[in-house]
């Protein structure tokens, strides 16, 4: 049992980072970004699955060729579909609805808000608060 | 023994019964004496459960698959409610004992109004009896009784994950307390400042709890799960921040509500959502309809009777909103720029967060229902969740000393000037001397800036430096907190931008370099526990003068068949140095173990910052007298 333990999680290739430190920085955000797709919640970075570690791999070699933020997630959308993206795309009516949510929902909360003061009277007492 | 148990669980769901029956016919003191006893009952058919995990009693289908001989006492007896029976068991005592406690503790003079408040109370403790009794029974039997058990999830087998689950259910239905006080309120046709006074002290009952279950659940992912991070936006971590912004957004409305009258609608709102977002977050863990990295105990089927226990609570409560909230009405008049122009714009922020992180979690779910598969991430909720709280963090020190109906804003130009030189400061220094990225310098201003605020704000209450402790334990509650918040914002803000995070393969005695430390791996050792085996990493690692030795494990449980991962922590005063041990690799031709390692600078801050929040929840509930 034990043998077959640790030969299971014996792999070949190790994570190797980039030699620039930017790049590295910005192919560890990446990961950390993109959706495992044989985990149940993970990013790559955090992964140990075989194909995390491809993932891990190929991002890095993205980067390193120059590819953008951007290309290195079309990439891997076109690849594993938009699954594997775990900053959602906003450039459709749900992703809209989906990003432009919260902030539409702070403005009708504010304005329902600044009405509900609004309708209030004019001579108002000015009490300093002793306890909360 | 368990048959007792299961037959005293019988009598406490009679017992509920009568505390409804009873309590909604305003009799006070038989709901009271029904809740008492009701309490009494469960904790000992409790107790038989908690007895049958101890002596590891496998004729009982539940230890028989949560449990194991092997394991450490203290993870049998928390073996109790690290499965969905026993854990249902836990949250119907814990609905109980609050009835009980409310029995005993309340005193406003209101006798009608409380005898309601102990019957809601034990209406929501007979539906969480009749599901655990009819849907979900922990006191089946196995026939024949196995040799052994089937263990518990082995990432649970850990301290800080052995008290989440009771803290965390101490906060959810410590709401249902509120949820009960809210209808009472409502029946009663009385939301005022005595009212506001029972509600306040029952909230901070529940959200102090359910802060301090949160950071231990988040302290135990940090530090078992060994990928470096304290929140992972994780649907079921997401199902307890929403109950507790919601709670909270109670806390400082049913401020307005005590002091003024005014906000009594939407405290009592507010009240009743507190409790639903507690049921919708143990439903959307328990149901497993959210897929998630800790989902533990799932069963669609419960989910479906946990939904629809929520949806009948909701309509009958929200019935009653409607019914009778539009009679109740704040007379105090008040403009936009005071105290409680503050506390609805506090309220206003904390309610879109929570419905933020409730799209977050839900979108992916609908996307499904519509044939699309998607994920939404950490980084939707660094781009909307953040940005809409910081707006509230960055107001609250310029707010929290408003006057209430109208505040003078005579001294905005000087709260500006001190924002400004303050970011301008951060500013520098951030990118001049510490080389951290300007959203992490703005982070450690607003950090500061909290933490500033609150002091002022003490200093401005106690008039003299002298006067500082005497004033009321409220200010001190209300200052520690604050100044929690900050320090969370600081810790959160710099583990987030500036966290180290590495790989390093190391072969026996080689070393490696990682976040400016020098790391050699001594040796790798197989240790066995009680219940498992592990391989043992001892790694020492020196930086300047500083040496320290780093022993993370890998564990294997074999009865469970799953491997753990035992981080090791150093504490280097600015932040832990954090290695967890990984797989074992060939990597040009050696044999090699490979480490994540990251650097965690400021962790603590977060952890530090929770405890002073739940520090200064605990001295608002202290009461004095006048």
């Amino acid at each position: 049992m034990k043998a077959l333990f640790l030969s299971l999680v014996i792999a070949l290739a190790a994570d190797v980072p980039l030699d620039n430190p930017a790049e590295e920085a910005r192919a560890q955000a990446l990961m950390r970004e993109l959706r495992c797709v044989a985990c149940e919640n993970e990013p790559v970075s955090q992964s140990a699955a075989p194909i995390a570690e491809d993932m891990r791999t190929r991002i890095r070699e993205m980067v390193g060729e120059g590819s953008t933020d951007q290309e290195v997630r079309d990439w891997f959308e076109s690849r594993y579909g938009e699954f594997v993206l775990f900053r959602p795309k906003g450039n459709n009516l749900s992703g809209m609805l989906l990003w432009l949510g919260p902030f539409l929902l702070l403005a009708i909360g504010g304005l329902i808000g600044f009405l509900t003061a609004r309708r209030k009277r004019t001579v108002v007492d000015q009490i300093e608060s002793e306890d909360v | 023994m368990i048959e007792a148990g299961h037959f005293a669980a019988f009598l406490a769901l009679g017992a509920a019964l009568a505390q409804t029956i009873f309590g909604l016919k305003g009799d006070r003191r038989w709901a009271g004496m029904s809740a008492v006893t009701g309490f009494g009952l469960m904790a000992f058919s409790f107790l038989t459960l908690v007895h049958a995990f101890a002596v590891s009693d496998f004729s009982l289908l539940l230890v028989a698959n949560n449990s194991h001989t092997l394991k450490p006492m203290l993870y049998k007896i928390a073996g109790t409610w690290g499965n969905h029976e026993g854990s249902m068991a836990l949250w119907a005592l814990v609905t109980f004992a609050f009835g009980a406690a409310a029995a005993a503790l309340m005193k406003t003079g209101r006798v009608n109004f409380e005898a309601h408040a102990l019957g809601v109370q034990g209406f929501l403790t007979a539906g969480a009896m009749g599901y655990l009794l009819f849907a979900s029974s922990p006191y089946l039997r196995l026939d024949p009784a196995p040799f052994q058990g089937a263990g518990l999830n082995p990432l649970l087998q850990d301290p800080a994950l052995s008290f989440h689950p009771p803290m965390l259910y101490l906060g959810y239905v410590g709401y249902s307390f509120v949820f009960a006080l809210a209808a009472a309120g409502m029946m009663d046709g009385r939301i005022d400042r005595v009212w506001a006074k029972e509600a306040r002290r029952w909230s901070l009952a529940a959200f102090v709890p359910l802060t301090l279950g949160i950071a231990l659940g988040s302290y135990w992912a940090y530090y078992e799960l060994g990928w470096g991070g304290w929140w992972f936006w994780d649907p079921v971590e997401n199902a307890s921040l929403m109950p507790w912004l919601i709670g909270a957004a109670l806390l400082h409305s049913v401020i307005v509500t005590e002091k003024r009258e005014n906000f009594a609608a939407w405290t009592a709102l507010l009240s009743v959502l507190a409790f639903l977002f507690s049921i919708m977050g143990a439903f959307l863990v328990r149901s497993g309809v959210l897929t998630s990295v800790h989902a533990f105990a799932v069963d669609p089927e419960r989910g479906t009777i946990l939904l629809f226990g929520l949806m009948v609570y909701g309509v009958l409560a929200l019935g009653l909103f409607v019914w009778r909230g539009p009679s109740l009405k704040g007379a105090k008049p008040w403009l936009i720029v005071s105290r409680e122009g503050a506390l609805m714009a506090n309220n206003i922020v904390l309610i879109v967060a929570a419905l933020t992180v409730l799209l977050g979690t839900l979108f992916p779910l609908m996307a499904e229902a519509a044939g699309r598969t998607m994920s939404v991430g950490e980084p939707y909720f660094r781009l909307t969740f953040v940005p809409i709280l910081a707006v509230l963090l960055v107001l609250l020190p310029v707010a929290q000393n408003w006057a209430w109906g109208k505040a003078d804003l005579k001294q905005w130009t000087r709260w500006a000037i001190a924002g400004a030189a303050l970011v301008a400061v951060f500013a520098a220094l951030g990118i001049g001397i510490w080389k951290i990225s300007l959203g992490a310098a703005f982070g450690l201003a607003l950090g500061v800036w909290l933490i500033g605020g609150a002091l002022w704000e003490l200093r401005r209450r106690a008039v003299t430096l002298k006067r500082v402790f005497r004033v009321s334990p409220r200010v001190w509650g209300m200052t520690l907190a604050h100044m929690g918040i900050g320090l969370f914002i600081i810790g959160a803000v710099i583990e987030t931008t500036e966290r180290y995070e590495t790989t390093v393969a190391l072969a026996e005695g080689g070393s490696g370099e990682a976040a400016g430390w020098t790391l050699t791996l001594e040796d790798v050792r197989s240790i066995e526990g009680p219940n498992w085996y592990a391989d043992k990493a001892v790694l020492t690692a020196v930086k300047g003068g500083v040496t320290t030795v780093l022993q993370p494990m890998k564990r294997y449980y074999p009865a469970a068949r799953m491997p753990t991962t035992e981080t090791a922590i150093f504490k280097t005063g600015t932040g832990d140095l954090y290695a967890a041990l990984g797989e074992q690799r060939v990597v040009d031709g050696q044999a090699r173990w490979v480490f994540r390692v990251y650097f965690n600078p400021l962790i603590d801050f977060v952890y530090f910052g929770v405890l002073l929040i739940g520090l200064g929840g605990c001295l608002s509930m202290v009461k004095v007298k006048r």
